[in-house]
């Protein structure tokens, strides 16, 4: 049996938004931008929970219950230090750590109870020492897999430290309502209802089978979870770089003009990025959202790789135009770059255009950093 | 863990009141004597400029003397490090005055700052070599702005010379040095001017010309974030335990940025929970509230 740590940030963003401003404490505080706008709940504080607030609803929705709540745009480069430091602090502890998600972190401390003593306790000196040093407080679930793991570190929120001994996840989680396993949202919640099924424990009195059926490999990951088993290992990747800007439409597109232009900014400031940090990309995504929610991602390798809007506007637009096969309005349009290389002149440099070329890209990046980003527009053609 | 020495560059700023420095002030009251109640170290950078008069020196003493442990780091005049024109008669007013606070146990060392055109070579390499034999007798920190000087034989320069080489955060255009700690001798010195690339490229187009305090001080505003903070202290942690001491400077002055952001480090280095800081500071950066304490032994006013 493996000892896994799940360490939830508890309303990470909101924590942070009050390290920036402590006159937020005690208050509903959601972040989220323009309580007016169409964007969604990222964060909400626990007071504003209690208005029946919750993380991915519709922000309107959120104002409308929650007048007088503080909507606050977020400082996400500051979410992204803060989670920085609190993977470092626990890399002084743990042998493996995945990182889940920004305020998401994985542990496996299998085979340290020698060196650590008691799991409970490693686990309450953890959550003291991101409190003492980044004023951050989380929660914390011991498991045997990953998924128990983190079912535990939902139910104590905020500060709570569960402790799932082994062999009793069944009786665990058994009282359980079935949206509380991972994964399972709104859809798949109703349908389970509808077939009787509320609780955990209804699941793992059916026959793996029936879920077989109903929901195929889903059912029977569903079915394996509600029987306290998940993942034993930790996915440690590299660290993943990316650079991506999305936009929403203010109202929803037919008008594939503006669409295409919307891409051609959002590649412009992408490129700008990329150049920025010295990297060309290989690979490059794009994102677009219908406005019944179907939501499409087409990615494609480039080689060589490229950090010249033009090169990487043709290649997204060329998906782009591919996968937009439905007559429906656009909701949401991105663009995503990952997969870099840093930039070496000497590599790439052997003829005079691509050396004018990339002149005139320095040079407009010198004079978006001097002035501002929309000085100077390049033309798509 | 090591001494820590926490302070800022220069301490005589009229644009840290009332944030820092108390609006209403009598005859007598007197900034340096002020600022040391707060902070153990302060770094002088009017030597600069100018060679100071003793006397000048002799006061900054008598200012600081509630101050057990207060130092001072002094920089050295822009003739050695920029203009490179420099004689005995020169070398012998520096050394005089660092003599004075070497006597009363005040000196912390000789912070030796090269521009960013002072890149690593063998001209350079010796001119470093040069310097720190003019003043061997004091402890040396060397600040270098070129990415240059981030090679192994440099490193090996400084370590064999027994040298400081300073850590700067700066912001990043060309070749400029990353902020990343180096350790060469048993101390440590770190400076921070700020992530103001605007104002700083805007600075390096208008050298020469003649610019009003304000302007000047524009590429130093700056007012570092407690996530940026937390990463900064995380780094200093890492080779904190290879040194006896760490200096820390906040140049990032216009405004007071560089007090607030300075207590927020003595916070977090010297791992104080609340930090004595003057009531007027967490009115203007009201972050600081979490780690003030208002335990009434603020400087009462002469």
């Amino acid at each position: 049996m493996r000892t896994i740590f799940h360490l939830d940030l508890d309303a990470f963003f909101v924590s942070v938004e009050r390290i920036l401003d402590p006159s937020l404490e005690g208050k509903p505080v959601i972040v989220g931008g323009d309580p007016h706008g169409r964007g969604v709940v990222a964060a909400c504080s626990y007071e504003a929970r209690r208005f029946g607030l919750h993380s991915a609803m519709p922000i309107r929705t959120a104002f409308k219950l929650c007048p007088q709540g503080i909507y606050l745009h977020g400082h996400f480069k500051e979410y992204s230090r803060y989670s920085r430091a609190v993977k470092n602090i626990l890399s002084g502890y743990a042998p493996v750590i995945e990182q889940a998600s920004v305020d998401e972190f994985y542990m496996d401390f299998t085979g340290c109870r020698r060196m650590y003593g008691s799991m409970f306790e490693l686990a309450s000196h953890l959550q003291k020492k991101i409190w003492v040093k980044l004023s951050l407080p989380c929660s914390i679930g011991i498991g045997g897999n990953k998924t128990v793991a983190k079912i535990g570190s939902d139910c104590m929120k905020p500060m709570g430290i569960t402790y799932i001994l082994p062999g009793m996840e069944k009786e665990f989680l058994a009282p359980m309502p079935v949206e509380t396993i991972p994964g399972v949202g709104k859809v798949t919640m109703r349908e389970l209802n509808s077939k009787g099924i509320y609780k955990i424990d209804d699941i793992t009195k059916l026959p793996s089978d029936y879920f077989a059926a109903a929901f195929g490999k889903y059912g029977i990951d569903l079915w394996l979870k509600a029987n306290g088993e998940g993942s034993e290992y930790l996915t440690v990747e590299r660290e993943q770089k990316s650079i991506s800007k999305e936009t929403t439409f203010g109202s929803d597109v037919v008008n594939k003009e503006i669409i295409y232009n919307t891409l051609f900014e959002l590649t412009g400031k992408v490129c700008h990025s990329l150049r920025e940090n010295n990297w060309q990309a290989a690979t490059i995504t794009i994102k677009l959202r219908y406005s019944d929610f179907q939501t499409i991602t087409r990615s494609k390798t480039i080689k060589p790789s490229s950090d010249d809007d033009k090169v990487i506007f043709e290649t997204a637009l060329n998906m782009l135009k591919k996968a937009q096969t439905r007559r429906v309005a656009v909701r949401l349009i991105g663009i995503g770059l990952t997969k870099f290389n840093e930039f070496s002149e000497q590599e790439v440099l052997f003829e005079d255009i691509e050396i004018k070329r990339k002149k005139l890209l320095r040079a407009v990046d010198w004079l978006r950093r001097k002035y501002n980003y929309s000085i100077i527009t390049m033309g798509a053609q | 863990m090591p001494k820590f020495f926490i302070g800022t560059a220069g301490w005589s700023y009229k644009d840290w009141v009332p944030a820092f420095y108390p609006k209403q002030q009598s005859g007598g009251f007197d900034w340096l004597q002020f600022y040391s109640h707060y902070f153990n170290c302060v770094e002088v950078n009017s030597t600069y400029y100018s060679y100071l008069s003793p006397r000048v020196v002799e006061s900054w003493i008598r200012k600081v003397i509630d101050s057990e442990d207060f130092t001072f780091t002094v920089k050295l005049h822009q003739d050695f490090t920029h203009k490179k024109n420099f004689d005995e008669k020169k070398i012998k007013a520096v050394n005089y005055n660092l003599d004075i606070l070497s006597k009363a146990e005040r000196l912390g060392g000789l912070l030796i700052q090269f521009p960013y055109s002072f890149p690593f070579s063998d001209v350079t390499a010796d001119y470093v070599r040069r310097l720190s034999e003019i003043f061997q007798s004091y402890n040396l920190f060397f600040e270098v702005r070129h990415a240059s000087w981030q090679n192994e034989q440099a490193m090996e320069l400084f370590k064999k010379l027994n040298l400081t080489f300073c850590t700067i955060d700066q912001p990043q255009i060309g070749k400029s040095i990353p902020f990343e700690p180096v350790i060469t001798n048993d101390k440590a010195y770190i400076r921070f001017h700020g992530r103001n690339v605007e104002a700083w490229m805007k600075s390096i187009h208008s050298y020469g010309k003649e610019q009003s305090y304000e302007e000047q001080s524009e590429r130093y505003k700056y007012l570092y974030s407690p996530g940026e903070l937390v990463e900064i202290q995380q780094k200093i942690k890492e080779v904190q335990g290879k040194v006896k001491e760490v200096y820390v400077i906040m140049n990032n002055h216009p405004q007071g940025d560089a007090v607030a952001n300075t207590f927020e480090l003595i916070h977090l280095l010297e791992e104080k929970i609340k930090v004595d800081m003057p009531a007027t500071i967490v009115k203007a950066f009201p972050r600081l509230q979490t780690i003030f304490e208002g335990n009434g032994k603020s400087m009462t006013l002469i």
